[in-house]
């Protein structure tokens, strides 16, 4: 009975898939041979899927193929994921710490919270000119950063806070110090929630990372392709570029998915 | 050793007088049940003997020194198991023993004493969200006695279970009890659970809480639940606590 319920769940998500495919195809088609145009859109620039397939393909492991392509997909895909990776690390570094510290101690959290509040209500983008102002290097990383860190920092907080407070009774009980009911209760119990703020917080990295690429013109990086292709009026490889942004993003938030799964056994 | 004294204990929460006077002894190696109307504070007391809370007048002594701050050497069961979710059955037995510092393999040695002890052999990499209500509070029973404890206290530790396995329990807990000789201050609801556990029953009164009386039930173990004896007992600490019920119904208050 379930297995059938998922395999028709299945079903319907390929239809859905493909039923999209080909509305992209036909509004194209339409558009191209006039026969029908969306009025104040200029669909016949767009690339059909078709065209967009054959753009991906011919552009994912090219090296040298005319302007703007000195690199693949596959290496732009690199780029942005190793500072997506590289910002996402040093947020968590940064930020569970913070975190613990404010949802533990009413002290930090008077001390820290002004400007937290403040701070994580400036997107990630708005900190793209002052990063290419100051910093020499790593600028994207610094907005992956900044997007992924607040997150973290906001959910680790909601984690140590919602520690059932028995819990911490019956540690203490039991003997535990200050030190060890922080780090063998607070953070263990604060756990699926940090995790839950990694996963939120690369959401909004990946998104922050495209727009910085954009601005900061790295050679190399997906939002850098996809800005150079559209200037270059390579429609398809843009297209195409976009939707490689779109899955790898499914694809992070599915494998933090599975880490979670995997590593909080206990979890009901 | 393991000798709980209560002198005068009165806790104000608010400006309202919870527990009133307080004079309690437990001796050495005795298992004394405390036995009242909800909202007598049974518990606000068993969480003073743990340095959970403490009192606003007089003192509560632990082998003639006076419990101030988080008491270690009582092991507290509550009544809703609080194990770590997180730990095995292991994990949280070791959990006392670990913070101390021990060794592994002298944790580990400790841990499946205990888990013999309480029946959980074969159980010891479960976690909680795996295990019954029952063996859940076998592992807390368990993680309070490996910490090595002087003292038991117990918080309605039976309260969530149905009444076969809390049968099944009490029995348990009185086996456990006769092997270690810890001794023991178990809050509950039920003077039949009361009557068949305890060398002596502390009934309260409704708020604010007092002693009312003391019963010594000087019945040999195992005790037939049914037997003549035990229905006197039970008979005359019901009709006790039962005007005490009266009274805390009287008050409208009964939820805390």
């Amino acid at each position: 009975m379930k297995n059938d319920k998922e395999r028709n769940g299945l079903l319907i998500n390929v239809l859905s898939l493909i039923g999209f495919i080909i509305i992209w195809h036909v509004l194209i088609i339409l558009a191209r041979e006039q026969i029908f145009n969306v009025p104040f859109m200029r669909l016949k620039d767009v690339p059909t899927p078709l065209e967009t397939w054959y753009a991906l393909v011919g552009s994912m492991f090219t090296r040298a193929y005319g302007p703007g392509l000195t690199y693949g997909i596959i290496d732009h895909v690199e780029a942005s994921l190793v500072r997506v990776i590289q910002g996402g690390a040093i947020a968590f570094i940064i930020g569970v710490p913070v975190g613990i510290g404010i949802g533990y101690s009413r002290l930090i959290h008077n001390i820290l919270n002004p400007i937290i509040e403040i701070v994580r209500n400036m997107p990630p983008m708005a900190w793209i000119p002052l990063a290419i102002f100051i910093l020499v290097s790593g600028g994207s990383i610094f907005i992956v950063f900044i997007g992924v860190v607040f997150p973290i920092i906001l959910n680790t907080i909601y984690g140590v806070r919602s520690t059932d407070a028995r819990l911490i009774d019956a540690a203490r009980t039991l003997g535990a110090s200050r030190a060890q009911i922080i780090g063998k209760v607070l953070i263990p119990s604060a756990f699926p929630s940090i995790i839950a703020g990694l996963r939120i917080g690369f959401g909004v990295g990946w998104m922050a990372i495209v727009a910085a690429e954009m601005v900061i013109r790295s050679p190399v990086g997906l939002g850098y392709f996809i800005w150079n292709m559209g200037d270059l009026g390579r429609y398809a490889e843009m297209v195409a570029g976009m939707i490689v942004i779109g899955v790898i993003g499914y694809i992070m938030n599915i494998s933090i998915l599975i880490l979670q799964k995997r590593v909080i056994k206990w979890a009901d | 050793m393991g000798r709980l004294i209560l002198k005068g204990v009165s806790r104000k929460f608010n400006g309202l007088l919870a527990v009133s006077g307080v004079n309690i002894e437990v001796a050495e190696g005795e298992f004394v049940c405390l036995l009242g109307p909800s909202g007598c504070g049974k518990t606000t007391l068993l969480r003073m003997a743990a340095g959970l809370d403490a009192p606003t007048e007089g003192e509560l002594l632990l082998d003639d020194r006076k419990i101030e701050g988080v008491n270690n050497e009582c092991g507290f069961v509550f009544q809703e198991y609080v194990l770590f979710p997180w730990r095995t059955v292991k994990g949280n037995i070791e959990f006392g023993p670990e913070m101390k510092g021990i060794k592994e393999d002298e944790r580990e040695r400790i841990a499946q004493h205990y888990i013999d002890l309480v029946g959980l052999k074969g159980f010891e990499n479960h976690y909680p969200h795996e295990l019954s209500g029952g063996m859940k509070q076998r592992v807390g029973i368990a993680r309070a006695y490996a910490n090595s404890p002087k003292l038991m206290l117990m918080d309605e530790p039976f309260g969530a279970l149905d009444a076969q396995t809390r049968n099944l329990m009490q029995g348990e807990l009185l086996r456990i009890w006769e092997k270690e000789h810890i001794s023991a201050l178990f809050v509950t609801h039920s003077v039949d659970e009361a009557v068949y556990l305890a060398d002596r029953v502390v009934v309260m009164s409704a708020r604010p809480g007092t002693v009312k009386e003391i019963f010594k039930i000087d019945l040999p173990r195992p005790r037939v639940r049914t037997s003549p004896e035990a229905n006197a007992m039970r008979d005359a600490i019901l009709k006790c606590l039962g005007a005490e019920i009266q009274r805390a119904k009287g008050e409208g208050d009964i939820s805390r």
